[in-house]
């Protein structure tokens, strides 16, 4: 009998829970809330003088603002905290003059003196992005407040001014509350990175409530901002880590918007009632990179016969066509972007050119990729293809930290990797692609071309007509020459509930605000 | 007994030095780069370079190892890079979420393990063994993520009687912290909303992790019923007119107990390291998914904070056990 008694306890006890814990109906989230599904867990750091990963730098873009940003076409700057600006006659100084009313969230103002202290802080800083600022500004000093609402910021070269938005517009240059900042100093940390890590310092249009690590992120509206209320409310990002569970939280109606579903997910998440997928471009490059220091790889004829060994018809299906087809190292839709695509499947013609290399018997290559879906698929297809002109293929999926130290070694011979652009100027890609002494991929693949002298060049021209020029004259030498098979530009899909409108994400890795957005 | 526990922690202490040293060395050795996969392709060469300075991770091995100790003999498990925090800060915030979930799923897995092992003993050869051994069968073949997704599609998806991914509804103010373990925090707030919350966010990810746990428990509970249930002193038992309940669990179990007391202990510890895959699943901020980005990220310091944890949580979960012993049998002394 007793034990009928624990039984009736035990039922009660789980009858009185489900209520509490039921999901509710689909689409149960309030109508000026916006609650997103995704991977949180890189968020490091909130201080924008030190938030480098992609979720912390997105989160940062919402709290603080900078001096200029891009129009939406990334071809001039267009007013942020300045309302306008000039440059100096060498080019080299800008003079920005500040929107007035502008306040903090703490409802101090934002004045000159508070830009001058931002941007010397980040330098001072010398955190992971600190690296975009002082390639440009050589000493912190270098940015002055001239009046209570004018700042001059002079750059160590000629800065045409779309390089100078690419640095300005950076959330590692947003404007950071001087007062707080110095209220939460402490002796081993004079600038506060600790607290403004956690917390919040800035003016944007969304105020930071709460972040419980590897849980949620919660915003909500700032009422005074300058630009008017956003008409979300509250902006909710909760961390799912599965990308399974993010579809299951999305159909539910729990989420209104995913980011990191898996391809074939995001196809079938596209066929559901009640659900859409947006697709949109981004300024990014997947790529396949032979090392130049390889021997086989060290001769042209050999990079060129597995440009034109490649299937590249394959990439878009293995891609669930969420990648652009493209050749060259500046995608589609960025200025000086040169559209060729010389490169189809032609055997014959890669064979010819392993015999003019003295390679007909073909070699050994090792391909590296991290395990990320479908890259591995990639690989599959690139060893197959690369089967057929006598390169025997040994792919290696190893962790990213592994693959990135073999990079930088220059110890690799083959390695499947991505570029964001950090700034939406071709620039940013030529140097890291065509310009060895710049150090990054040109140096880890050991190319060395005199085409780097124009990449050089290039960023200073201010006569936009000859940046063109230049800008497609090195695709056009990478094209024939470099070491790089360009897989694709791949494209940024978000899955959402189909209520949620006025979603426009930019090409940039990570800028697609919220403050656009509505629930219809 | 005293002089036992002494000596067992000793033991333990020596055990879990020759632990840090090794997973020390190895994780040193293996090759892959912090700084580079922290900051990923894109930084320059030289902010890597002044990063791996700043870490001290240019030095030598040795002298790397030497500072190490020097800091946890001060009690400082070190920063980790990762997430820029010192590694204790780290634990603190993500420990208690482990514990909280491997204590549920012990429990649930121990109880039902014990009645499954149970019936299965007592019932020994009929149709109802052989139903249960089978069923145990699948379920330690059963991969737990497969299970996580299939209870959140029927449960959470289907039916929306459980909630789905997350320790606690976003919309829930969490409880203010004073142990980190959401239930005890929600009870010490008397905050019942989020407490019935956080029960039933509990509830999937308890039952996939203490699945296998059950299963383990429910096959030692058989196996360890089935010799005692043999011995004479449960004939006597039963010739002396004994009720059957009485000879199952005042007679036979407790005489059964330390095989499964061991087991469960083993399970517990194993939980408590972390189950990535089932936090991964159900969104658990826990040890195991910090472990794991360590792991990938070759994050040194929160390596070794998270292993000397582990060390410690297998050492104290061994000690335990066996001083449970003592308790279920007094013919076993502590010398």
């Amino acid at each position: 009998m007793r034990g009928r008694h624990y039984l009736a306890l035990l039922l009660l006890v789980v009858l009185a829970l489900l209520p509490a814990t039921a999901g509710g109906a689909p689409g149960r989230v309030p109508q000026n809330v916006l609650v997103i599904g995704r991977i949180i867990g890189d968020v490091v750091s909130l201080d924008p003088a030190e938030a480098f990963e992609l979720t912390s730098t997105w989160i940062d873009e919402h709290l603080y603002e900078t001096l200029v940003e891009f129009s939406r076409d990334f071809t001039r700057a267009v007013p942020g905290l300045a309302t306008s600006w000039t440059v100096s006659a060498d080019g080299k100084a800008y003079t920005f003059t500040l929107r007035s009313g502008v306040k903090f969230h703490s409802g101090n103002a934002v004045d000159a003196k508070a830009v001058e202290f931002s941007l010397r802080r980040a330098m001072r800083l010398k955190l992971q992005p600190a690296f975009i600022l002082t390639g440009f500004i050589k000493n912190p000093e270098d940015v002055v407040a001239i009046s209570a609402n004018q700042v001059r910021i002079t750059f160590n070269q000629v800065m045409p001014e779309i390089l100078m938005t690419c640095v300005l517009s950076n959330p590692v240059a947003s404007a950071v509350d001087p007062a707080l900042v110095q209220k939460n100093a402490t002796a081993s940390d004079p600038l506060a990175n600790k607290w403004v890590a956690e917390n919040d310092a800035g003016s944007g249009p969304y105020v930071l409530r709460r972040w419980t690590r590897n849980a949620v992120i919660e915003l909500v509206a700032f009422d005074d901002y300058w630009g008017g209320r956003p008409r979300m409310g509250r902006i909710f990002v909760q961390d799912i880590p599965e990308p399974t569970a993010q579809l299951l939280a999305l159909q539910r109606g729990d989420v209104d918007m995913v980011t990191d579903l898996l391809p074939a997910q995001f196809v079938q998440a596209a066929k559901e009632a009640g659900l859409v997928v947006k697709t949109s471009p981004q300024f990014a490059l997947r790529y396949l990179a032979m090392n130049v220091g390889y021997e086989p790889f060290s001769r042209v004829q050999v990079r060129n016969a597995v440009k034109w060994a490649i299937d590249y018809t394959a990439f878009r299906r293995i891609f669930e066509d969420q990648i652009d087809i493209g050749q060259t190292i500046v995608p589609a839709r960025m200025f000086g972007h040169l559209p060729d695509r010389p490169y189809s499947k032609n055997l014959d013609r890669a064979r010819a050119l392993m015999r003019e290399a003295g390679f007909e018997r073909g070699f050994k290559a090792e391909l590296l990729t991290v395990p990320d879906p479908p890259l591995p698929d990639i690989a599959a297809k690139i060893k197959e293809d690369l089967a057929q002109i006598g390169i025997e293929v040994e792919v290696k999926v190893l962790r990213s930290a592994d693959i990135l130290a073999a990079y930088r070694a220059r110890t690799h011979q083959m390695v499947i990797a991505r570029w964001g652009a950090d700034y939406p100027d071709p620039d940013n890609l030529a140097t890291a692609l065509a310009d060895f002494d710049a150090r990054v991929l040109a140096y880890r693949n050991q190319w060395d071309h005199p085409i780097k002298r124009t990449v050089q060049q290039a960023v200073q021209e201010l006569d936009r007509a000859k940046r063109d020029a230049m800008y497609r004259q090195i695709q056009k030498v990478v094209l024939d020459e470099g070491p790089y098979v360009i897989i694709g530009y791949p494209l940024r899909l978000l899955a959402m509930r189909a209520n949620v409108k006025g979603l426009d994400p930019s090409p940039l890795s990570v800028t697609y605000g919220m403050w656009g957005v509505v629930k219809e | 007994m005293w002089a036992y526990l002494v000596r067992r922690l000793l033991l333990a202490l020596v055990a879990i030095s020759g632990v840090l040293v090794i997973v020390f060395f190895l994780s040193h050795i293996i090759p892959g780069d912090p700084i580079a996969a922290i900051l990923g392709p894109q930084a320059p060469d030289y902010v890597i370079e002044d990063l791996r300075h700043r870490w001290g991770l240019d030095r030598p091995i040795p002298e790397q190892f030497v500072r190490f100790v020097g800091r946890l003999v001060r009690g400082d498990l070190g920063t980790s890079i990762a997430t820029k925090r010192p590694v204790i800060s780290d634990l603190r915030q993500f420990f208690p979420a482990t514990i909280e979930l491997a204590t549920t799923a012990i429990i649930l897995g121990a109880l039902a393990g014990l009645a499954v092992g149970i019936i299965s003993a007592v019932a020994h050869g009929s149709w109802l063994d052989h139903t249960v051994r089978f069923l145990s069968l699948i379920g330690l073949s059963m991969p737990v993520f497969w299970l996580g997704f299939i209870l959140l599609l029927v449960f959470y998806y289907r039916l929306g009687v459980l909630p789905g991914p997350g320790q606690l509804d976003i919309f829930i103010a969490r409880p203010p912290s004073v142990t980190g373990m959401i239930l005890l925090d929600s009870l010490l707030a008397r905050d019942f909303v989020a407490l019935r919350n956080a029960l039933g966010h509990l509830v999937l990810p308890a039952l996939v992790l203490g699945s296998h746990a059950l299963v383990g428990i429910a096959r030692i509970t058989r196996a360890s019923m089935l010799e005692v249930l043999g011995q004479d002193y449960i004939k006597v038992a039963r010739a002396k007119g004994l009720a059957e309940r009485t000879v199952i669990l005042r007679h036979a179990l407790k005489n059964a107990l330390l095989p499964i007391i061991t087991v469960i202990g083993i399970y517990y510890g194993g939980l408590l390291e972390g189950a990535v895959l089932t936090e991964t699943v159900f969104a658990w901020p826990g040890l195991g998914r910090y472990a794991t980005s360590a792991i990938l990220s070759q994050d040194f310091a929160a390596i070794m904070g998270v292993t000397i944890l582990i060390a410690l949580i297998f050492s104290l979960a061994n000690l335990v056990v066996d001083l449970a012993y003592g308790f279920l049998n007094p013919k076993i002394r502590y010398e």
